[in-house]
Parts: C-alpha cells; structure tokens; sequence
C-alpha cells in the first residue's frame, strides 16, 4: 500500500476515526498494530510471517537478557537471526551468484542452488530498527518494554514501516505507551508534511523516473548529454522519491500525534561530504554511526583507524542499500572520497575562504557521479556511462526544459531557504499560495501512475 | 562522523523531550491557513472548468456529436449532453451505430431522423466504442444534464453476440471505457483494475475537476499528462497546446474505416455465440440505463438493431430472432415503447451491425414509418 495511492486514502479514512475514538483507550495499541499488519500483509500476506517471527526473537530476547546474568548471548541470538533473515532474504542470491563464478573461475564442477525467495518489502528498514532495540538494552539506554503488543507495533508502525525513518525505542515507544496529544496544530503540521511529500513524489520524482529509466535501461543507445542529464535527473529523483516518502511517513504520524524524526535536511546544498551524510538518510546514517562506527572504534583510536572504521561503514552502508556490487562500489567511492576530504572539511581554509557556492558544486558533482553505480542495472553498464559522459560524444538529449526548470525552482528554493534571504519565504501567504500551487499541480499535471518507492526495494 | 543536524525547530519540547525538527523547508501551515488553502484550492477547481467552458467554444451544431478523438473525454460529453438538453432536443443515445463509425456527420441516423422530420430536431449522442455497460455509467455518471427530455436509446445486440462481448470471460483483456463500467458490483470477471485504480475512477467521476484534467489531456496533450507528453515533446511549449479550438466531429476514426458494404470487405458470413437475455451482462445494463434514464423523468424509446442477419448463418440466426423476440417481449411488458426495424438491405452494412450512409437513411426512413416511433416523437404523418 503506497501513500499516494486511493487505497491508503480510503485505508486510513477507516483507521483514523477508529484511532481518534479509542486513543485513549487500552484498544489504541492493538488498533495500531492492526492497522499496520493491514498496511504490510497488503503487499503479500507470507510478509508478516517473517516480521512477526523476526519481533518474537527480539522481543524474547530482551526478556531473556532482562532475566539471565549473561546477556551477550541473547544479544548474539537476535542478532544472528536478524542478520540471518536479511542475509538469507536479501543476500543469498548474490552471495550463491558469486560462490558460483567462483567456482566457475576455478573449474570445480558445482553449483550452489540459487535461493529462490521473494525480498520482502522494507525488510532492511524494521529489522534495523528491531535489532536497535536489542543493542540500545543490552548497552542499557533502553528499558524492556513489557507488552509484545506495543512492541510489535514499534517495529511494525505502518507510516515508517517499509522505508523509515528508522526509528530508536528510545524516541518511539515512549510515545505509543502514552497517550497521544493530537491538536489541531499537529494534523495541520502533518497535512503540511504530507502535501510537500506527496508533490516530490507525484510531481517530481516520478517525472524525472519517465526520462531516467529508459536511459539507464539501455546506456548503449545515448551519449554524453543524454547520460549526463539522466545522472543528474536520478539525483533529483532518488532525493524527491525517497526524502518524498518520509515526509509523507512523518506527516502521518504527526496527524496520528506520532513524531518521526527528520531524516533529510537538504542534502543538495551540503558543503562536504560529511555534510551530505549528516543531511541524507539521517536515521540510516545515524544507525551505522551508533552500531557500526562507534563499536568499530569510531575516531578514538588513532588516524588509520579511523580512515578504517569510516571506509568499513561506508562499505556496509553501501551493501545495505542493496545486494550488487554496483552499491559495493557506491559505497566505496564514498568512503574514498570522505576519506580525501575529511581534514580539507575540517580546515579554517575550507570552511572560511572558500565560496559556499563552490563546495556545494564541488559536493554535489561527487554525490552525482557516485549515483551512477547506484542506478546503474550492472557494473559494466556503469563504466559505460561514465566512459560516455568522459567522451563528450554528442546526441540530443531530448531533456524536457520543464523537468530542468522544475529542478532549479527546488533548488532556489532550498538555497533560498537556508540563505539569509529565508525571510522570503515565511510569510503566510507565501506559505499559503505554495500549498496551493502544490495540491494543484499535482492534481493538473501530476504523471498518473501509482510508481513504487524507489527506497522499498532495500 | 554522521551526527544529524536539525534545520529548525518551532518547538523546542513536547512532553519535556526533545522534539524532532519540523522539516527542512518553510511549507508548515497553521490550521487557519489551511483553511485559506483549501478554499483557494477549492475555489480553483470549482472555477477553472467553468471558466474553460467560456474560452473553449463548442460549437454543437445540427449534426454535432462527440468527436473521435474525444471519445474517452467524458467531461466534453457530460457538457454536450448539457448543451443539447437546453436546445430542447430529442436526444439519440446509443453506441458506434448511432455516432457513426463508417460516415461523417450529415451520414448518421440524427441526420436522416432530422431529415425525415424536416428540421433541427434529433441530437446524436453516441460514442464511439461504447457498449452498454459502459453507457449505462455514462448516463448515471455524467448524464445528469438528461432529464426531462426524449431519449431515443438504440440497443446492439452484437454486445450480446459472444461471451467476450458481453463481458463474461475470466481472462483479463482490453475492453473500451473501463472507466465507465461499475468498479465493484456487479463484478466483471475479465476487468483487473486495481483497488486503488478503481476507487480512482470513483473519485475522479464524483468530481468534475479530475474530468476536465482528462480532458485537456486528451484534447491538447495527446491523450497523455503533461509529464508524459513533454517526454515526447522535450523542446515544446505545452502552453501553445492549448488552443481552445476542439477536433471536428468530422475527423474519421483512427484506422479510417473502409467504408464499403461488408461483402467487397471479404467479411465472412459468422456464427456468434449468443449469450443467453438472463445471464447478459450487457442486457441487463441496456435495461439499467433505461430505469435511469426514466427516474430521471425521461421519455425513452428504444430502438433494437438492425443487426446484419445477412452476416448470420441460418442456426445463429433464428437464436438471434429469438433474443430478439425476448428483448422486445420484456420492452413491452415494462411499458417501454420500442421498434425492432427489420433488416436493412445486406449492401448498407459496412460489418455486423454498422449501416453506411445510405442504410442510416432507410433506417430513419423506416422508423418514420413506424407507428410507435411516430407516437412517441409525435410526428405527425406526412
């Protein structure tokens, strides 16, 4: 069920009222959980097989550590089972495709068998924000929440369940154990987060899909211009997709009196790298810092081992996004070039002297030419755009003005936004006039499709 | 390394924790300015199609009818119902056989009915493709402007020739006006819309903004939204699209119809599979429009066919003269005048149930002729 769908309209016209009459009530958690196995089993029912098996595991192991001495083997148990059901789910297919020209390569006459599974939707978000209950008690910053109810409704809350923010129990429970405070203010809050999602995602990003996919569906037919503006058309697409989804998450978690935290922060006008991860997947981001990073040492032991501990994150993160080499690849090139700029970031000479302008240029190209092994079907196909784009071979693009123009009224409007001219853009009917220009445009010229997020395939 | 930072916070705590920053732009109403917006928002879709109305001329002459082209514009065809209703016109409903698939505008049934009547008295209020499911949703859906008037409903039994035709097979096809048919009940086994898409098509039937958007698609976009459509035009203003100015209802349909007697088009003679009056699906949403048509203070008339016996083989058609006889049995019985013309001259029939040009005539001829049609339109003889 997609939150631009007619379905999620009339879903939630259903559980809203419901949760507005009971909300104080002992129903609520019930309700909530209800509602959010709804939302998930709507893709495929066999899904909640697996998030009801994989909170049971977490949820019994929080008792087991609560009430044994030893508590690293539970913390062990629900991390090799959560591990497990991602690597099983997610990476056994490119794991047995890499064993297998492994042993092509090597002349040995087998073969691994090829596991033939569905990905579940959202399966890398709620078992990050599962397992992160785990780790945050076995560390002790989180206390055992003692209903299995409320707790299956933290990892399964359907407005952030299939592509997050990755929440904390440490932000999250508290609020489903009291009840909700749901002002007028909020549900306007939440219908204003609502709309600017809904017109990334139905205005924006799914336009930009009609001229990336064919492109990087076959890179062979075009050249320099027509790839170069696909690249650059894909990082304005991934950003309204998925900054357009948890916008619309947040939004309906603020009408339901929930607060999701902020999860992107203008990423585009990052002066640095480290700049862009603090502003991108912040929920992600702060997750690898808090159970990768930190563990691995973070910047505590020495420069080599932190330059280590950076690329090692930058390397999961990368696979996390998906099982292909191309987002191993990904990865590393971000860990490379944070890795480059890290002290040139941290210098007076590059924070003072040179134009914010230029560093967000300089960030920005980076961050677009890493998307190319993002977006790219296979590794070859990825050289091969580049090695075009480097080529400068001409063809027309055919790049339609109103899908750039679009791009540079986000972008101005943005920089405006952080700029000092801000001001510009608070009064109320600025505001106002916005909100409407939205809810229009995306019912005028809106491209009618029911696209999928990009970010549910991880 | 990764350590978030908030872009603003309006408010800094709720509950004594610390709240998460609002978002990473300045689009955050109040509800007193939502209010303004959705008045505005309102007030713009309730005036734009209005206002559309004015600068887009519709010039629906004597021979008028919905243009090829803007056979799925449902917004045009609920304004050209409207239109001909306030001329006072007897209004000709029914599917490709009234608008005319093989003939232009002075070739169709209205035009010879005008004729036969000697003057401005019948409007052709066919589309091109429908069939009666799909015409049965036209009228409770965008046919409210029908009320009070004659209505002359042409049935086509070739919607009943096969179980595909009337809409009965489980594997899933193509069929015309999806969006025109009942989304839930009665169900439709070959009709696989989404849920999603079928409340779509609910919402966007109960509001007439959402109409009049499909319809500056498919008159001036190329039937494809404005993203789309400058994916194909990248270099084109969309805005010089828009020139007020709609198809002819002359432009032919696309693939032009060869516009021969079925025999020199090597149509062969065939064998349908009739679908039994009880069981059609089609049947029973020909019986549907009627009952609409009629609380909504209608006169209606039905005319049945004429089919192209000529194309039948001698078993198909005595089943057909017997669902025939059914059809006009049940008519009579429910008070609902009707004429079943008999068959036209095999050469007048471009395929199974279109006439050409010269068999509009004699049809118009015909039903002048008959004693009930003359009745109900209160011609009087001549």
């Amino acid at each position: 069920m997609l939150f631009h769908t007619w379905t999620f309209a009339l879903f939630f016209l259903v559980f809203y009222p419901v949760y507005l009459a009971i909300k104080g009530t002992r129903l609520r958690t019930p309700w909530l959980l209800l509602a959010s196995y709804v939302f998930y089993g709507w893709w495929n029912p066999l899904y909640l097989l697996l998030i009801v098996w994989s909170t049971s595991v977490d949820y019994f192991a929080v008792i087991g550590m609560s009430r044994s001495r030893r508590r690293a083997p539970w913390l062990v148990a629900s991390l090799v089972n959560n591990l497990g059901l991602l690597g099983f789910f997610k990476y056994g297919e490119f794991v047995a495709g890499n064993v297998n020209s492994l042993l092509i390569w090597l002349g040995l006459p087998y073969e691994v068998p090829m596991p033939d599974v569905l990905l579940p939707v959202g399966i890398s978000f709620y078992v990050f924000q599962s397992m992160s209950y785990t780790i945050d008690f076995y560390r002790g910053n989180v206390d055992r929440e003692p209903s299995f109810v409320r707790y299956a409704t933290f990892v399964s809350l359907f407005p952030q369940l299939v592509a997050g923010p990755i929440e904390r129990a440490k932000n999250l429970l508290p609020q489903l154990q009291r009840e909700p405070r749901i002002a007028m203010a909020d549900v306007a809050d939440g219908l204003s987060l609502f709309v600017v999602g809904l017109f990334k995602k139905v205005a924006l990003a799914d336009y930009l899909a009609l001229y990336v996919d064919p492109i990087y569906g076959s890179p062979g037919e075009h050249q320099a211009p027509a790839l170069a503006l696909a690249t650059f058309a894909f990082a304005w697409q991934i950003y309204f997709d998925f900054s357009g989804y948890t916008d619309m998450a947040r939004g309906v978690g603020r009408i339901m009196g929930i607060r999701l935290m902020l999860n992107f922060n203008n990423p585009y006008l990052a002066t640095g790298l480290g700049d862009f991860w603090r502003r991108w997947h912040i929920s992600l981001s702060s997750w690898f810092r808090d159970y990768v990073y930190i563990p691995l040492g973070g910047s505590r032991r020495g420069t080599r081992n932190t330059y280590r501990n950076i690329c090692l994150t930058m390397l999961v993160s990368g696979l996390w996004h998906g099982a292909a080499w191309t987002f191993v690849v990904w990865g590393a090139l971000h860990a490379l070039g944070y890795s480059a700029t890290r002290t040139l970031e941290l210098s007076s000479f590059y924070r003072n002297r040179v134009p914010a302008l230029a560093k967000q240029a300089g960030t920005f190209l980076f961050v677009t030419l890493t998307w190319v092994f993002f977006r790219a079907e296979s590794l070859s196909d990825a050289w091969l755009i580049l090695t075009r784009i480097a080529e400068f071979g001409w063809a027309d693009p055919a790049c339609p003005l109103l899908l750039l123009a679009l791009i540079a009224a986000v972008w101005i409007y943005q920089y405006v936004h952080e700029s000092r001219a801000g001001w510009i853009l608070r009064p109320a009917p600025v505001r106002i006039g916005l909100v409407a220009a939205m809810l229009l445009y995306v019912s005028l010229f809106a491209a009618s499709s029911d696209q999928a997020f990009i970010y549910f395939q991880f | 390394m990764h350590k978030p930072v908030p872009a603003e916070s309006d408010r800094p705590t709720v509950g004594g924790e610390p709240e998460a920053p609002f978002s990473s732009n300045a689009v955050r109403l109040s509800p007193g300015e939502w209010m303004v917006a959705l008045l505005l928002t309102g007030l713009a879709i309730h005036l734009i199609p209005a206002a559309w109305r004015r600068a887009e001329p519709l010039e629906a002459g004597a021979d008028y009818r919905v243009p090829y082209r803007l056979s799925n514009d449902y917004w045009l065809a609920a304004r050209y119902f409207g239109e001909a209703c306030a001329r006072d016109k007897a209004l000709v409903l029914g599917d490709s056989v009234v608008w005319g698939h093989y003939v232009g505008t002075a070739g169709t049934l209205s035009h010879y009915l005008n004729e036969a009547w000697g003057e401005d008295r019948f409007a052709n209020l066919g589309i091109d493709g429908i069939h009666p499911v799909a015409l049965a949703g036209l009228v409770e859906h965008y046919g409210g402007a029908i009320s009070g008037r004659d209505v002359i409903l042409h049935g086509n039994f070739l919607w009943m020739s096969s179980k595909r035709h009337d809409l009965q097979v489980t594997k899933e096809f193509t069929f015309n006006h999806p969006s025109l048919v009942p989304q839930f009940w009665p169900r439709i086994p070959c009709y696989r819309e989404s849920l999603s898409g079928r409340l779509g098509i609910v919402v966007g039937r109960a509001v007439p903004f959402l109409g009049w958007t499909k319809h500056v698609e498919i008159a001036y976009f190329d039937n494809a939204d404005l993203a789309r459509w400058t994916i194909a035009h990248p270099y084109a203003n969309p805005g010089a699209r828009i020139t007020f100015a709609l198809p002819s209802p002359d432009e032919p349909p696309s693939p032009e119809p060869v516009a021969k007697p079925w025999t020199e088009r090597g149509i062969r003679r065939f064998s349908p599979d009739w679908v039994a009056l009880e069981t059609s699906l089609q049947w029973r949403s020909l019986r549907r429009t009627i009952e609409i048509l009629r609380r909504r203070g209608n006169r209606v008339f039905v005319v049945i066919g004429p089919f192209n016996e000529h194309m039948l083989t001698d078993a198909s058609l005595a089943v057909y003269r017997q669902r025939k006889q059914e059809a006009e049995t049940w008519l009579r019985d429910r008070g609902v005048p009707c004429t079943i013309p008999a068959v036209l001259p095999s050469e007048v029939y471009a395929d199974a149930s279109h006439p050409l040009s010269e068999g509009y005539r004699l049809l118009a001829q015909r039903l002048a002729d008959d004693e009930a049609f003359r009745a109900f339109t209160g011609m009087r003889g001549q």
